[in-house]
């Protein structure tokens, strides 16, 4: 993919520090490397990922090819939230991301949401390459569009595939696709949820946040989660005047994963996208210590 | 026994070229004949396989009142559905074309590094070892499933998850009508929860069930014969529902 990538990123130490020692891109993609985020004291490079226009055009394919070497920290995020624009034909918007990890790294990907146009069509792939001991935070989510403007789950492709392998072995292969059927349209399936968010966590810097954000959603959603009334009985339950039964605005769930559990992936659902950024503002503020500054912070 | 019945498909497993199919009519409208009463065994629920201890994310969906009547149930079912067809057909597909253990082992690896969400793992590893554990038992005249079983037992490098082995089953027996099959018990189950947390009576369960089934067949034919590597979930919301499952009192997941 080397050579058609649209861009090349490479983080190695150099004089003991994290140092970015390639840097490529091409249009229409454009990496920013701002040298100060955190505090010196912190050994990471922070990298932003822009696009010319905003979005990614239907039939555009950006791709990207990301190393971090042994013992460096990495993040990589967005500046605001990927645009994907109405789809003319078949033709879809694209984003391929390969990473590598070294020993005792630790790369974080953070961006903003995806939001997917009317009609839009939109792919994303992105393949981890991981060492034993490599450290990895990993946030891909979407939102059903312009929502608050009534655009609301109106694009007619969404392919998310997120693999993650130590050497050949597959750790984590996850995609998620959704399709306009002909059954229930997405608007129907995901009800009123706006936007879906997936984390995942892997090494054994990161097994503190993983414990935490376990107990924490536990706790939350045991009060959200009551059984039904009466048993649940149909029986009962159509005499009672129709009424919508108070569901939660965040449903969070998570999950280890890999033989050892080094890894944790959690999936959340929210009404609106202000609920999920506090989820994870509040859940990944531990990372600051390694990457200089809060994730998703409050601007 | 005559060549044609599942005596001789047992020699797939370890790649045998020794026997010869020979076509003898007769013979070969009795073998089809006598395979009914093995698949309708394998379709039956009192087949002693515990796929009622799975809830398939039900039972958090009426905690959380995404699931509250006879027409929410009816959307779960087909989401169920169209998620198990995209994401675990080809799972079935694959192994019921190449029953052998080596192919059985790969597609066993990746199912467990592919179902993400721990309460749908535990759940199909339960299921796959108790279907493999009575499949062995009952259907004696097919070695390689008590070869297989014994192989692996205790093996750390498996897990036994249940669409892999309801596909090389089938492929040992018949593998024409494993993705129906699969899809079929799936849904059976799903009613079967839904009756059992006293969300619908069993009678209009049962018309639901038949409403449904042209659905499943659209979705079987939909995503049938697919390559693993076109595996994906479609239902992200009851994906992380599911995953909320730790507080359940009726079912294990």
């Amino acid at each position: 993919m080397a050579e058609a990538a649209t861009g090349a990123v490479r983080v190695e130490k150099v004089r003991g520090r994290s140092a970015l020692t390639r840097c490529f891109a091409r249009y229409p993609l454009k990496l920013i490397a701002p040298s100060k985020v955190g505090p010196y004291s912190c050994d990471a490079v922070w990298l932003y990922a822009l696009t010319y226009g905003g979005g990614i055009v239907s039939g555009d394919t950006i791709s990207c090819t990301v190393s971090v070497g042994d013992g460096c920290t990495a993040a990589f995020t967005t500046q605001a939230s990927t645009k994907v624009y109405k789809a003319v034909g078949s033709k879809c918007s694209e984003q391929l991301l390969e990473a590598r990890v070294g020993e005792d790294a630790l790369l974080a990907v953070i961006p903003d949401p995806v939001t997917c146009f009317s009609t839009a069509r939109y792919h994303q792939k992105q393949v981890f390459q991981v060492s034993a001991n490599s450290n990895l935070v990993v946030v891909d989510w979407f939102t059903s569009g312009r929502y608050e403007s009534g655009e609301k789950w109106d694009f007619s492709f969404y392919k998310s595939v997120n693999h993650i392998f130590l050497g050949d072995q597959p750790l984590f292969i996850d995609s998620t696709l959704l399709e306009q059927g002909s059954n229930y349209s997405i608007a129907e399936r995901m009800q009123e949820y706006n936007v879906i968010v997936m984390v995942v966590l892997l090494g054994p810097k990161l097994r503190h946040i993983q414990d935490k954000m376990q107990d924490e959603m536990k706790k939350l959603m045991s009060g959200q989660l009551r059984p039904p009334t009466s048993g649940g009985s149909l029986y009962t339950m159509r005499s009672k005047p129709p009424q919508r039964p108070q569901r939660p605005p965040l449903i969070a769930s998570c999950s280890p994963f890999g033989r050892t559990g080094t890894g944790m992936v959690a999936r959340v659902a929210a009404v609106s996208m202000e609920l999920a950024y506090s989820f994870l503002r509040h859940h990944l503020a531990a990372l600051e210590p390694f990457l200089g500054a809060s994730p998703y912070a409050a601007s | 026994m005559e060549s044609g019945s599942p005596v001789s498909k047992k020699s797939r497993l370890f790649r045998s070229v020794d026997c010869e199919m020979e076509e003898v009519p007769s013979n070969a409208v009795d073998m089809n004949l006598s395979l009914h009463w093995t698949q309708w065994q394998i379709l039956d629920s009192i087949l002693p396989t515990g796929g009622f201890a799975h809830s398939y994310g039900l039972e958090a969906a009426m905690q959380s009142r995404m699931v509250n009547n006879q027409e929410d149930l009816k959307s779960f079912v087909i989401q169920v559905l169209d998620n198990t067809g995209s994401l675990l057909l080809p799972f079935v597909y694959c192994a019921s074309k190449s029953p052998d253990a080596a192919a059985w082992v790969r597609l066993d690896q990746l199912l467990e590094a592919t179902l993400t969400n721990e309460v749908a793992r535990k759940a199909s590893t339960s299921q796959g070892s108790a279907l493999l554990r009575v499949a062995a038992s009952v259907f004696t005249e097919v070695q390689a499933l008590q070869d297989l079983r014994r192989t692996f037992l205790g093996s750390k490098s498996v897990s036994f998850h249940h669409a892999p082995i309801f596909g090389l089953i089938c492929g040992l027996i018949d593998s024409e009508t494993a993705q129906r099959a699969y899809m079929f018990v799936t849904m059976r189950d799903v009613f079967s929860v839904a009756t059992r947390l006293n969300l619908i009576g069993p009678l209009a369960a049962s018309v639901l069930q038949h409403q449904v089934a042209p659905d499943a067949e659209r979705m079987m034919q939909k995503w049938r014969d697919r390559d693993i590597s076109a595996a994906s979930q479609t239902a992200p919301l009851l994906d992380a529902l599911q995953g909320c499952h730790a507080y359940s009192r009726l079912f294990c997941s």
